[in-house]
């Protein structure tokens, strides 16, 4: 018996010396961590509403998508009028998991730009759906004078050599998004207090 | 030579962890797409290895036989969730790309191998410096292993093009195939080395 005591007492002692020093650590870089999320959502949005000054902390509205999921919108604020928002979309449709796109829409439907917030497309196939040679083609482009397909489908994005899934599901995620912004237009530029 | 000296540099060519003993093959072949990840795991690991290592040599007379794996494991991946948060804190951008792998060190089977088969049957020093030469080795192998692929699959090291923009890059060499590959030349050339 003592010695089945024995192993009960070390091993209980390494467990809470290890909890002991785990929660010290997540309380030493609990502040760091979300400041490096916060400091990835400001560097997302300026890139994809170049120019304007968006306070993640409270330039937003609450809002749902189609199928009924919550999504934040950043609006840029400047005289009283809302001149661009920014929100995420999601492609479920990559060739390995969810894509997770940033996209920037100025009041005219025009694309501000996207910037891919995480994927895990293949390394070097799918991935280069991140620089910027590849999603700087959205830029300025809208519903009206784009076809958003890839060109291997008959639309006017380029896709690129080897890989069609990951920018077609960016694409596809793209146009989704600019068409619940076209459906929500009021909504989204009605400067003002939250008003749903 | 010092056997200070001996317990480090055994892990170079004797007793490598990668190339003789075939352990931790899961992020070698997982992270070593190019040469910055590679390093990055490989310290990780290096890091948690010289930490657990050091902590079971301390502990190993007070933990008794039949527990010590749990025990090990504990310690191991207290640790490795140590990493996790103080790289998600102070170094986000390697975090992001390393991503998956960084709690996976857990599993490394180099790690609790050292734990079980040195540190828990030598004194701290010798248990260091067996840890600080089986981490460099880690590192080191992993380092040439991703500096390999990235040279034949993108035409770059350290992310930069080295090649030129006529050399058509080996993309299989980033995918997984390439990783065994790779791994397989580098397993052969070694050991037809080592044999003389």
């Amino acid at each position: 018996m003592a010695s089945t005591w024995r192993l009960v007492l070390v091993l209980g002692a390494i467990c809470f010396a290890a909890s002991v020093a785990l929660s010290s650590i997540y309380d030493l870089t609990k502040e760091p961590i979300a400041y490096q999320k916060k400091l990835e959502v400001i560097r997302s949005l300026e890139a994809v509403l170049p120019g304007m000054e968006v306070d993640p902390d409270s330039g937003y509205l609450d809002m749902q998508r189609k199928e009924g999921t919550p999504v934040r919108v950043f609006r840029s604020i400047s005289d009283g009028k809302v001149d661009g928002a920014a929100f995420q979309v999601i492609a479920p449709d990559g060739f390995s998991g969810n894509i997770y796109i940033m996209m920037g829409v100025l009041p005219d439907g025009k694309l501000g730009g996207i910037v891919i917030l995480s994927h895990a497309e293949t390394p070097g196939l799918g991935s280069p759906i991140e620089k910027e040679n590849w999603k700087g083609q959205f830029k300025g482009r809208s519903l009206e004078d784009t076809d958003f397909r890839v060109k291997k489908d008959g639309g006017d994005i380029d896709q690129m050599t080897g890989a069609t899934i990951s920018p077609r599901a960016v694409t596809g995620a793209v146009k989704k998004g600019l068409e619940w912004f076209a459906d929500k237009k009021e909504e989204i530029l009605t400067a003002g207090e939250k008003t749903s | 030579m010092t056997t200070y000296g001996k317990e480090f540099s055994k892990a170079f060519f004797k007793e490598n962890p990668i190339l003789v003993m075939a352990l931790g093959l899961c992020p070698v072949l997982a992270v070593s797409t190019n040469a910055v990840n590679a390093i990055a795991m490989g310290l990780a690991a290096t890091f948690v290895l010289v930490c657990s290592s050091t902590v079971v040599s301390i502990l190993r007379k007070i933990i008794p036989n039949k527990v010590r794996i749990p025990a090990f494991i504990i310690i191991i991946a207290s640790f490795v969730t140590i990493v996790d948060l103080t790289m998600n804190a102070f170094a986000h951008g390697v975090h992001k790309t390393l991503g998956l792998f960084i709690p996976l060190i857990v599993v490394n089977c180099v790690i609790l191998g050292r734990a079980e088969a040195f540190a828990s049957r030598n004194s701290v020093l010798k248990s260091i410096v067996d840890a600080l030469g089986m981490g460099a080795s880690f590192t080191v192998t992993l380092g040439v292993l991703g500096a390999l692929r990235e040279i034949l699959g993108s035409g770059a090291i350290f992310g930069f093009p080295v090649l030129g923009t006529k050399y058509a890059a080996m993309l299989i060499m980033i995918l997984p195939p390439g990783a065994f590959i790779a791994l397989g030349l580098m397993l052969g050339t070694f050991n037809s080395f080592q044999r003389d």
